[in-house]
């Protein structure tokens, strides 16, 4: 893997020669069962969201995570956002907030990269929390730049 | 070394004594439990042992059972790693230890009360009926109903350490009957022992969930079954009425006054 020093962010990163995968048989079905899915254009009280199990995932996780749709997505609603370049983000958290009180949904899943940035979206979704009347659990997972799971932990309810 | 791992575990205790010994040096306290129908693959399995922890207990019981040959230890085949950290909790069954945080402090003052035991004054007895309150309204209805009404209706009534848990909630319900009657007979001697007898189980009843049951439970459950459990115990939370606040502060206050006592 050659790297560049920078921003972890925007670290430039190349990974063409490390991996060793073993492709899947068959056609991958997705697993995606709603549009939309980018945080500005969704509903939070739409009918999927209802009592749902959502994910809220940064951007690039489902570019990294190989299995994202069988291990995460399966079952679950969504809303992608990018806790780095999103603009209007105080939007952001009035529907987080909108989730628990409104939609009532039933678990959040809070998706990040490793890099520093992506833990605002963790703490967006915390801070909803403690601005809402409904408390529900929340759980986070970091995932590394080439994909593996780095952490997966309750962070409050 | 099949057969014998397929065995409950009490049978191998009573059969083999030595294997308690080694139980005991890896925190796997058997002995004191009062089924023992736990297949001894299943304690390794649950126990989550690391794998060179695990072949070196397997190592030492077989030579128990087998001394002198050398024996081929299988694998126990795990459903997930062992892993090797602090245990983290899901919000609630993190609820659940919270709860049990009360309840052994409470525990941790049955010595007190003992030793100030009075049944001839109603000052004497009413501390006794609000240690027997404590017991059925927080323990038991409040938390011990959450665990058997929601929480265990996940998994398989049939399992060992299920039943274990039941057979403890059972004993713990006997202990309290048992000190009502002795109070009603003025018994100090049985308020004592039963008091004693109840504190006893409940410090490892709550070691064996705490340690145990719920890190397996919570690595059981998927997330959708974690919201439900999380949105249950609220609603059972207030249907009764009320809060681990009340009892925390009925604690607080029982902790101050056996500390006022010991500075006269």
């Amino acid at each position: 893997m050659k790297t560049i020093e920078g921003c972890p962010g925007s670290q430039m990163l190349d990974f063409k020669d490390h991996k060793d995968t073993e492709e899947p048989e068959g056609k991958i079905e997705s697993q995606l069962r709603q549009w939309p899915i980018q945080m500005h254009l969704i509903s939070p009280t739409a009918p999927y969201y209802q009592g749902a199990d959502v994910l809220l995932t940064a951007d690039c996780v489902a570019y990294a995570l190989g299995d994202f749709h069988r291990d995460y997505l399966t079952d679950k609603s969504i809303a992608v956002a990018c806790p780095k370049l999103d603009t209007d983000q105080e939007i952001y958290l009035e529907k987080i907030k909108a989730w628990f009180d409104d939609a009532q949904i039933n678990t959040l899943t809070v998706l990040i990269m490793q890099v520093p940035c992506c833990t605002g979206l963790l703490n967006l979704a915390q801070e909803a929390a403690q601005a809402s009347n409904r408390k529900v659990p929340i759980k986070y997972v970091v995932v590394g730049v080439q994909g593996e799971i780095l952490q997966k932990e309750w962070a409050s309810a | 070394m099949e057969a014998y791992l397929n065995k409950g575990i009490k049978q191998i205790i009573n059969q083999f004594p030595e294997v308690e010994n080694i139980l005991d040096e890896y925190g796997i306290g058997c002995a004191p439990c009062n089924v023992g129908t736990c297949l001894l693959k299943d304690i390794i399995e649950i126990h989550n042992l690391n794998t060179d922890e695990e072949q070196k207990i397997m190592t030492r019981i077989a030579k128990i059972f087998y001394p002198g040959k050398v024996i081929k230890i299988p694998q126990i085949k795990r459903k997930r790693k062992a892993e090797l950290k602090e245990i983290s909790y899901s919000p609630p069954i993190k609820n659940l230890v919270e709860e049990h945080v009360i309840i052994k402090r409470w525990v941790a003052l049955i010595p007190e009360v003992i030793k100030n035991l009075e049944v001839d004054s109603e000052e004497g007895r009413q501390l006794i009926l609000d240690g027997v309150d404590f017991i059925r309204s927080y323990a038991d209805k409040y938390h011990h109903a959450k665990e058997e009404e929601i929480l265990f209706k996940y998994f398989d009534k049939d399992l060992d350490i299920l039943k274990v848990m039941y057979e403890d909630h059972q004993q713990a319900r006997s202990h309290v009957k048992a000190i009502l009657e002795a109070l009603e007979r003025k018994d100090k001697a049985a308020i004592a022992k039963h008091f004693n007898a109840y504190g006893d189980l409940l410090n490892e009843h709550i070691k064996k969930e705490d340690e145990i049951l719920y890190p397996w439970m919570d690595k059981n459950l998927s997330v959708t079954q974690i919201g439900e459990l999380f949105s249950k115990f609220k609603a059972a939370d207030e249907q009764i009425g009320y809060s681990s606040a009340k009892y925390e502060k009925f604690v607080n206050r029982f902790e101050d006054k056996f500390k006022q006592k010991e500075l006269r």
